[in-house]
């Protein structure tokens, strides 16, 4: 190409080379897109964790019947979720096991592809009746950098045993990548809902100022504000 | 300046800003091809595109911006290419000043500090730096738009290669 380069514009060779890069590059921006574009909507056929709910965005739904819908839009490996996760959770899985709100969780997978791994197994630990225990236990144990090769199908398997999931289900649809597709979903319904940044939490659709995330007596007054005693 | 910018020197600056501005491109499109939801997210929480046209514009931006820096990066058409480098640099500008005005925040993802951290205070800086970035990136295109010979090139520059004589 550098002999190409010197020979001219005028030269035969100088621009068959150049039309023959401007195709490739043609090819990788044209095959990148299409790409882009083909891989990332929701799959209809994709099997779904039992207590999904299709009409909230495949989110993992708890109490259907509370009358105040709260919706978790979050990511495993987002460190602020994390932060989330650690200054709420006893409040949060309290209020879900009392039967006072009814949850409906997105595991969102824009951060790569330990994402969309961690979301899928804590869909099988759905089907176990753990999702709870795998959700905290994920974020309890979020590696320091994202896609650091540390979430295996392995490790998220032993992760589940240590929350007391027993069954060889869990480990079957983990290594079977069962809900690998379904991720695919939650993700095309979140980015829809407009949903930009993780942690995201909707109290009857409407979003919680970000002041009150990582703060627990204003995030406790929001949900009493929506009725939650 | 004189010295230091003739007709000699001209093709090697212009190489150096093609390659700079390539490498911003190509840097900025890779690690958003990569993760094609949060460069979706990343054009959604400017609120200038309708939600289902943002998403496909985020997943196909990245791709462009990796076109347009490979024609950089080897020297084919760099007057054009930089111009669409410099009018991508144009729009997010206004994209970002608006959302400066409007007091959206530009972070994405997992929220950190893009313009509004969780504390809920704006933080100027954040959108100024972007935009003051951008704008030495248009500068940068706008200089290989008027020298668009350079060196280690597969073309002269214009799209007129026909007439063109090497430089």
């Amino acid at each position: 190409m550098a002999t190409a380069s010197k020979k001219g514009p005028n030269g035969k060779g100088d621009k068959t080379t150049r039309n023959l890069v401007v195709g490739m590059i043609l090819f990788v921006v044209v095959a990148g897109a299409g790409a882009a574009l083909a891989s990332n909507h929701a799959i209809k056929s994709a099997s779904n964790p039992s207590a999904v709910e299709t009409a909230d965005g495949y989110g993992i739904g708890f109490n259907p019947k509370a009358p105040v819908k709260v919706d978790f839009y979050e990511d495993f490996q987002c460190p602020h979720c994390r932060d989330f996760e650690s200054a709420n959770h006893i409040y949060i899985n309290k209020i879900i096991s009392d039967g006072k709100i009814h949850a409906v969780f997105h595991p969102m997978s824009f951060i790569g592809n330990e994402s969309v791994l961690t979301a899928a197994a804590a869909a099988c630990a759905s089907d176990q009746g753990k999702f709870l225990q795998l959700h905290s236990a994920l974020f309890a144990t979020q590696p320091a950098s994202e896609n650091s090769g540390t979430w295996t199908n392995a490790r998220l398997i032993a992760l589940g045993n240590s929350v007391g999931i027993t069954s060889n289900k869990y480990a079957d649809c983990v290594n079977n990548g069962q809900y690998l597709d379904w991720t695919k979903n939650v993700e095309d319904y979140a980015g829809k809902a407009n949903i930009n940044s993780t942690p995201t939490i909707l109290i009857n659709g409407t979003p919680i100022a970000q002041t009150a995330y990582l703060n627990s007596s204003a995030l406790e007054a929001a949900f009493t504000a929506a009725g939650i005693k | 300046m004189k010295k230091i910018f003739n007709s000699t020197t001209q093709p090697w600056f212009t190489f150096l800003a093609r390659l700079t501005l390539a490498g911003v491109l190509l840097a900025a499109g890779w690690i958003k091809a990569m993760k094609p939801h949060e460069a979706a997210a990343s054009v959604r929480v400017y609120e200038v595109l309708p939600v289902n046209i943002a998403n496909s514009f985020g997943y196909i931006l990245p791709w462009i911006e990796i076109g347009i820096a490979l024609l950089l990066i080897v020297g084919i058409w760099a007057r054009w290419s930089s111009i669409a480098a410099g009018t991508l640099m144009v729009l997010f500008v206004i994209a970002i000043a608006q959302a400066w005005v409007r007091k959206l925040p530009i972070n994405c993802g997992c929220f950190g500090n893009g313009g509004i951290t969780a504390d809920g205070k704006v933080h100027p800086w954040t959108y100024a730096t972007e935009i003051i970035r951008d704008i030495g990136l248009i500068l940068l295109s706008i200089f290989i738009t008027y020298f668009p010979s350079g060196k280690f090139a597969l073309d002269t520059g214009t799209d007129n290669h026909e007439n063109g004589g090497e430089r």
